[in-house]
């Protein structure tokens, strides 16, 4: 049967001779990572985090301002609200298109034939740019001369883009409309990796197809899973580009993410100084996720699923 | 060598190394460089001063064929030194050029609305002072709209050179869908009101709205503001702190929600943009009775409207008085012109070419009439002449009469605002448009950043 | 050793088209239905705004607004595509490729190198603040450091150039790509180094031979997925170039966007033509990528 990971104690050995004397050789094999990392990333992280101490709007000379800055934006309720924004887009992507792309990549793993053509109209959202997006969906959810007006349902002409929550629903669907294809990908190849022994044995134990789901399939894709959220909740956090032009962060600021909060702060009000703490914010909200989503991913050491099979 | 070390202290080494480097490179460029792109900026803001200068601005129909052609013009009447012009779109460019005048990399010529903006770059010691220029051309400056100087004006002192055209806001309507519903244009807001739900019992919205661009409702709020405490009350509102909770301003602001209350405007106007004319189509298409919208509306209903405009479709008016209201009914808002200033970081040769150009060729003869084609009015006195021969005469005699007699011309808030001030106006504007503030909390936002 | 469903399925496909049914493990996989049912109406979710797209690249401007959006035009008209041709779009294309294919290849490679170095290297505290470091790089956002970003640009003389827009998208992509790939090798299982170990290789041989072929899945996905961010990315062209001639396809879509107004079908017909052949190129390596993603341990 299938054994399980090996037993802590050689786990164990195995970690302290896996670290005795070998990082040396390793250790360079980060630098170049790390040094283009550096000089474009950090570095300007840098110039981000000593602005933010200032006041500064983007024209003239920077004058140094202590913590006038970080008192603004803390004490700004625009800011714990652009927080919430970005929290509630993150989870809404994430809850609408986790389970669609789970369902339609273990339906795409099969081999119905024009599953072929249906992969191919599924890539092609990917292939927009928020632009085109913006612009298509726009139109289509124009009230007058929109989808509603197009097919003659007029469910379809409302106030999308002018009402919060409604503004908020179209933009998780439309950012999903662009990802689900990418995730379904992921979660299609995932499926295809799980060895047809542990169904086959699942079967002759008696299991039923909603419990071979529940036990084989999901459990199996997990590391599909983690990457793929991983990818999905990191994505959101930074989205700028399809929120900008689809909303701009309305209507009202319904749609006023971090990332949204500090570009208008900055470059439409021309405060640099609170735009650049609003970023330092950004900056630790993702540090935090990531250290929750390695918890998340490395917790059993036990680390591969295929060991001893 | 004992590789473990040698890689860890390499590792360290540039560890360390890299930040202190990138703190001096991060330090030396945010306090402002003064050669203008001589250093590091390749291809850049004009090349050490070997005659030629560099001109940003805005691209797409139908501005950029017009001032290209009169680079073009200039450059073939200079054959010793050049323009050269690199265009972009219109958030592109804003973004840009904030970008370009903060690192010190600013074109020589830069385009721009004036107002708020312009005097953000003027207490950033960027742009040129043309008072003497003016002063010593007066033949340049006389010829131009006085009312056009007022955005070019930072502390009595004139910062740029006015161009193109007056756009001030119009009150369009369709005659063809007054004529079938049976009405008349209104003469006054009270007849505004009336025809509010003549039209919405005939399933026409009485005003297209393009509500998701906000500027589009800031346009209410100015002429409700301008007829009801004239044009002393619409200047105070962005100058003076508590200005906002004068009675004659929370009226306005009162009207406004009345209005949207009222159902005047179109269904789902907070989800139309204006910048992909579904706004204007509604009023071409006869899904909309009237519209308040910038007179550049004209030119694009002309191309895309088909057989509208030229059937006489199209009406237009100044917005009509409000009754009681202390504004005087000629006063308009809008964009008194187009502002073109001279980066203060550019060589001596580079601002005399720049000057050389304001003074031979922006708003040329040939330049007006190109203007005047594109159904707009060239912010020049004395062109009757062409505006009657176009084939557009009708409407561009209205707007320069508009313009020539005004007692006022207003800037539009959000250009003549500083922008910090100006993102909160628009943002307290779409709020107040989706009736989820009071005038009273919209005198209170706007209080705490009037004079920022 | 193990067979995974791919490995099965390319046995059954090699046998005669009629025994593939037989083989076929259609019947191991769950919620075949619900599955389909999903499929087909996303297929109506995704097929409406692509046929709005094609639709109304064909139609002028003026006919636009005055007909219904959904109805196929009755003239069919090219010169939005015209327009988009003749406006300099084959050379944004070109740059666009010279920088995704410029900044994805030292990503996935520099991030793969960086990834292994982190999980194998053990607990040193070097390579434990460099993991930190780009943890935290995550959630950066490209908006905010983009002055600074412009300034270093231009003390390295290197504005308005394609290099430009390569370097920093490299930057702000590693971190991403070091956390999906150190997931996955975290998963490659220890034995495996373990032999390659005793057998004498250097670490830089077991990256090559064992890790790098073990990994591709994720080397794929990370590529595509960087790819398809740095293809429509527009801030750092818009930022750092100048010429038009230095012009991506992000910053193409905005010349059809005049002062006041957006000429809609040219703005769609350069998104079709922008779109068609990377769809061609889908088409066409559909097989690969499949089965790039697929490259388990059915060994």
């Amino acid at each position: 049967m299938t054994a399980l990971a090996p037993p802590a104690a050689a786990r164990a050995t195995a970690q302290s001779t896996r670290t005795g004397g070998r990082s040396g050789s390793v250790a360079w094999m980060a630098l170049p990572a790390l040094l283009i990392f550096f000089a474009f990333a950090v570095v300007p992280l840098a110039g981000v985090l000593f602005l933010s101490f200032t006041r500064w709007d983007g024209i003239g000379a920077i004058h140094a301002a202590g913590f006038q800055s970080w008192r603004s934006v803390l004490t700004n309720p625009g800011t714990l609200h652009a927080l919430w924004v970005t929290f509630l887009i993150t989870a809404l992507s994430w809850a609408f298109q986790t389970p669609m792309s789970l369902l339609l990549g273990t339906f795409l793993a099969g081999h119905q034939r024009y599953r072929g053509v249906l992969a191919v109209f599924f890539f092609i959202p990917l292939l927009l740019s928020s632009a085109a997006l913006a612009i298509t969906y726009k139109a289509l959810l124009d009230p007058n001369f929109g989808l509603g007006t197009g097919l003659g349902v007029s469910f379809l002409s409302q106030d999308w883009l002018g009402k919060g929550p409604l503004a908020v629903g179209v933009l998780v669907f439309v950012v999903s409309w662009q990802y689900i294809p990418f995730h379904s990908l992921l979660y299609q190849a995932g499926v295809r990796q799980i060895p047809v022994s542990l169904y086959e044995a699942a079967q002759i134990d008696g299991a039923g197809r909603l419990r071979q789901f529940f036990s084989i399939t999901l459990p199996q894709l997990k590391y599909t899973f983690i990457t793929s959220s991983t990818l999905m909740i990191v994505g959101s956090l930074t989205f700028f580009d399809i929120i900008f032009v689809l909303t701009a962060g309305g209507p009202a600021d319904a749609t006023r993410t971090l990332a949204l909060d500090m570009y208008i702060t900055g470059f439409q009000g021309n405060q640099m100084g609170p735009a650049s703490a609003i970023a330092m914010i950004l900056v630790l909200v993702g540090l935090v996720v990531a250290v929750l989503l390695q918890r998340l991913g490395g917790r059993d050491r036990s680390a591969s699923q295929l060991e001893g099979m | 060598m004992d590789p473990t070390t040698t890689s860890r202290r390499t590792f360290l080494k540039v560890a360390v190394g890299v930040p202190l480097t990138g703190a001096a490179l991060a330090a030396c460029g945010s306090s402002g460089p003064t050669q203008a792109g001589a250093g590091g900026g390749g291809g850049n803001a004009g090349s050490a001063g070997s005659g030629t200068a560099t001109y940003w601005f805005l691209s797409g129909p139908p501005g950029e064929a017009i001032r290209q052609a009169s680079v073009n013009r200039f450059n073939q009447a200079n054959p010793n030194t050049k323009i050269k012009a690199t265009t972009f779109q219109n958030d592109a460019y804003k973004a840009k050029i904030k970008t370009a005048i903060g690192a010190g990399q600013a074109p020589t010529i830069i385009w721009g609305w004036g107002g708020g903006g312009l005097k953000s770059y003027v207490q950033a010691n960027q742009v040129e002072d043309l008072t003497s220029w003016f002063a010593q051309n007066p033949d340049v400056k006389n010829r131009l709209f006085p009312s056009s100087f007022g955005a070019a004006t930072v502390d009595g002192k004139i910062y740029a050179m006015p161009a193109e055209t007056v756009q001030p806001i119009v009150l369009y309507y369709n005659k063809k869908v007054f004529d079938k519903v049976g009405v008349e244009p209104p003469k006054t807001y009270a007849d505004i009101l009336d025809l509010v739900p003549k039209f919405n019992a005939q399933k026409i919205a009485p005003f297209s709205l393009g509500g998701q661009s906000r500027w589009t409702n800031m346009m209410w709020l100015e002429f409700f503001l301008m007829r009801l405490g004239g044009n002393k009350l619409f200047d105070r509102v962005m100058t003076e702190k508590g200005a906002w909770a004068d009675p004659d301003a929370q009226k306005g602001l009162q009207m406004t929600q009345d209005l949207v209350k009222a159902n005047g405007f179109v269904k789902g106007f907070s989800s139309i943009t204006a910048d992909s004319n579904a706004d204007q189509a509604l009023l071409y298409t006869g899904k909309a009775a009237m519209m308040l919208h910038g007179s550049w509306s004209y030119g694009i209903q002309v191309a895309n409207g088909g057989s509208f405009v030229p059937s006489g479709g199209l009406g237009w008016m100044n917005f009509p008085p409000i009754d009681g209201g202390k504004g005087d009914p000629g006063d308009t808002v809008g964009n008194p012109g187009q502002y073109l200033s001279i980066s203060a970081k550019a060589s001596d040769e580079q601002k005399n070419i720049a000057k050389n150009f304001f003074k031979t060729q922006v708003l040329s003869d040939a330049e007006n009439k190109q203007w005047i084609d594109t159904g707009q009015v060239p912010i020049v006195k004395g062109t009757e002449a062409e505006l009657n021969a176009s084939k557009d005469k009708d409407f561009l005699n209205f707007v320069y009469g508009i313009a020539s007699n005004a007692k006022f011309f207003g800037q539009s808030w959000d250009q003549a605002a500083s922008p910090t001030a100006a993102e909160t106006l628009l943002d307290n504007i779409s709020k107040l448009f989706q009736l989820s503030i009071s005038p009273q909390q919209f005198a209170d936002n706007m209080n705490k950043v009037i004079g920022q | 050793m193990t067979s995974t469903l791919r490995a099965e399925t390319e046995q059954a496909n090699e046998a005669s088209p009629g025994q593939r049914r037989r083989h076929s493990p259609r019947n191991l996989l769950h919620l075949n239905w619900l599955g389909g049912l999903a499929a087909w109406l996303w297929l109506g979710v995704v097929i409406v705004p692509i046929y709005w797209i094609v639709v109304t690249s064909l139609k002028s401007q003026e006919v636009y607004f005055a007909e219904n959006p959904l109805k196929p035009p009755t003239d069919i008209t090219f010169d939005a595509y015209r327009l988009v041709l003749q406006s300099n779009f084959i050379q944004y294309f070109v740059n666009t490729v010279i920088v995704v294919v410029g900044a994805v290849i030292p990503v996935v490679f520099f991030s793969f190198m960086a990834a292994f170095a982190i999980i194998r290297g053990g607990a040193r505290w070097h390579l434990r603040a460099t993991n930190t470091l780009f943890l935290m790089g995550l959630a950066i956002p490209l908006q905010a450091t983009i002055i600074p970003i412009y300034l270093v640009i231009i003390k390295l003389g290197l504005y308005d150039t394609l290099v430009a827009i390569v370097l920093p998208s490299i930057a702000f992509a590693i971190p991403l790509s070091v956390l999906v790939l150190s997931n996955f090798i975290r998963d490659v299982p220890n034995e495996l180094f373990e032999s390659m170990r005793v057998d004498g290789a250097s670490e830089w041989a077991t990256l090559r031979h064992l890790a790098f072929p073990l990994t591709r899945p994720a080397l794929v996905t990370v590529a595509i997925y960087q790819g398809l961010t740095i293809w429509n990315g527009f801030l750092l062209p818009l930022v750092l170039t100048q010429d038009p001639g230095r012009r991506t396809l992000p910053l193409a879509l905005w010349t059809f966007q005049g002062q006041y107004s957006v000429n809609v079908p040219a703005v769609l017909a350069s998104v079709v033509l922008t779109t068609l052949p990377i769809l061609v190129l889908y088409v066409v390596g559909r097989r690969q990528l499949l089965s790039g993603l697929t490259a388990g341990f059915g060994k």
